[in-house]
């Protein structure tokens, strides 16, 4: 039997979320590509909590059904978000499709998806029995696989208020608009007193989930710009050995070489 | 099971009694007759579908009808009858912006969102709002002439 929803309260929406034959619905942007006749939507765009962009003491938080366009034009977004989002697709994409429909997506080409990792986010995740706090690193299992149950709903994306101003982001796609992603990267680099207090990449659309290697990434944590140079081959080569490619429609050799350029023009624009 | 959902197509409320999951675009065109809105792609990558969803640009191809609940659509047959089509009407016409066709009711309904939100756009801005929008007889530059032609000799209008 088809029926669908569309609750108008976060409440509503999670009770709604216990029966398993729902699919949340937020843009549709993704869904309607393939559509399902038999498929039983939990419209999700008319739950004030999904939909609004606040901050408290620690972070922005995004409400999972916001679209591209509410998250571009909202005054509290960060630049390396704005900036990523706005290329994403096209006008009309970006006024439905969702940053939570993004994530929870699971997609490694995913292009908000790779802010919010590079940021550490935080995923509020909300069901009948209470709600947890994921960081969408821990988030993503494997390809398509994701930390999420069935009775859960993605509410908000948490991301940090500080700290995301030095950013790096490339999108490397085969024309402007309407693009998907072949690589991106995304980098912060966060100095402070000629010190880097948090050093973050992420690559996208190159593996199974968007590639955040942190451990790597904290061998430059704390150090100053020229200890890091003396650290750079080091890190480099690290890296140039995690960073896997799996096989895609666009070539393997291409991939990593594009991950390598950008990773190390990155760290060439903040002098390492 | 079919549901009703109510929402106000081209200023009239309008009840759609059908399957939630069904695509605008298919119930504009194969339902209510309504084939001004074009059908190209079915995946959100070619625009010659979009419509105006509660003042949004939106390809009728990504939206399930459930999704519509209250919701106000404007069609290209509804955009027809304002006196901002007639400003772009004429624009496209002045600079012979139509070659085909088929892209233009979607390109028609990406200049009005424009300019809507941006009376006075730049070359680049116009560019931007229809970069959603293929035209395989490859005439954007006519097009954007158009646009803002439209924004020039309707002035005020937006």
């Amino acid at each position: 039997m088809v029926t669908s929803f569309t609750p108008r309260s976060l409440d509503e929406a999670i009770r709604l979320r216990q029966k398993p034959e729902l699919t949340p619905y937020t843009g549709g942007t993704d869904l309607m590509v393939n559509p399902n006749e038999d498929a039983s939507y939990l419209f999700l765009h008319r739950v004030p909590e999904m939909k609004r962009i606040v901050e408290d003491g620690e972070y922005i938080r995004f409400g999972a059904a916001c679209t591209y366009t509410e998250v571009i034009k909202h005054p509290l977004t960060p630049n390396i978000l704005k900036e990523a989002c706005l290329k994403i697709a096209a006008p009309a994409i970006r006024n439905a499709g969702s940053i939570g429909g993004n994530i929870a997506n699971g997609s490694p080409k995913a292009d908000s998806a790779l802010i919010f990792m590079v940021a550490d986010a935080k995923l509020r995740l909300c069901s009948a029995g209470g709600e947890r706090l994921v960081p969408i690193k821990d988030f993503y299992l494997g390809r398509k696989k994701l930390d999420l149950r069935p009775d859960e709903l993605l509410v908000e994306v948490l991301m940090p208020r500080h700290g995301l101003d030095n950013y790096y982001h490339v999108k490397v796609g085969a024309r402007n608009a309407l693009a998907i992603s072949r690589v991106s990267f995304a980098g912060i680099m966060d100095i402070e007193d000629g010190k880097i207090r948090r050093c973050a990449t992420a690559f996208g659309a190159v593996s199974d989930v968007i590639i955040r290697l942190d451990q790597i990434d904290q061998m430059l944590d704390g150090k100053t710009i020229s200890e890091a140079k003396e650290l750079k081959s080091a890190y480099l080569s690290a890296m140039d050995e995690a960073i896997v490619p799996i096989r895609g429609r666009v070539g393997i050799e291409y991939r990593k070489d594009v991950c390598m350029n950008l990773l190390r023009d990155f760290l060439e624009v903040n002098g390492i | 099971m079919t549901q009703e959902i109510r929402f106000n197509l081209n200023g009239s409320d309008t009840v759609y009694t059908g399957n939630p999951a069904d695509r605008l675009l298919d119930v504009l065109r194969n339902e209510l007759r309504l084939t001004g809105t074009k059908c190209g792609c079915k995946e959100g990558e070619c625009g010659a579908c979009s419509v105006i969803i509660d003042g949004k640009l939106i390809n009728s191809c990504l939206v399930a009808m459930g999704s519509l609940e209250g919701a106000k659509v404007l069609t290209i047959e509804g955009c027809t009858k304002t006196p901002q089509f007639a400003a772009l009407d004429k624009a496209y016409e002045s600079v012979s912006a139509v070659q085909c066709g088929f892209c233009i009711p979607g390109m028609i309904m990406a200049s009005q969102c424009l300019l809507a939100n941006n009376p006075h756009p730049s070359e680049a801005e116009i560019r931007e709002g229809i970069s959603g929008n293929l035209c395989r007889c490859t005439g954007y530059n006519a097009i954007v002439k158009a646009v803002g032609t439209a924004a020039e000799e309707g002035n005020g209008l937006w």
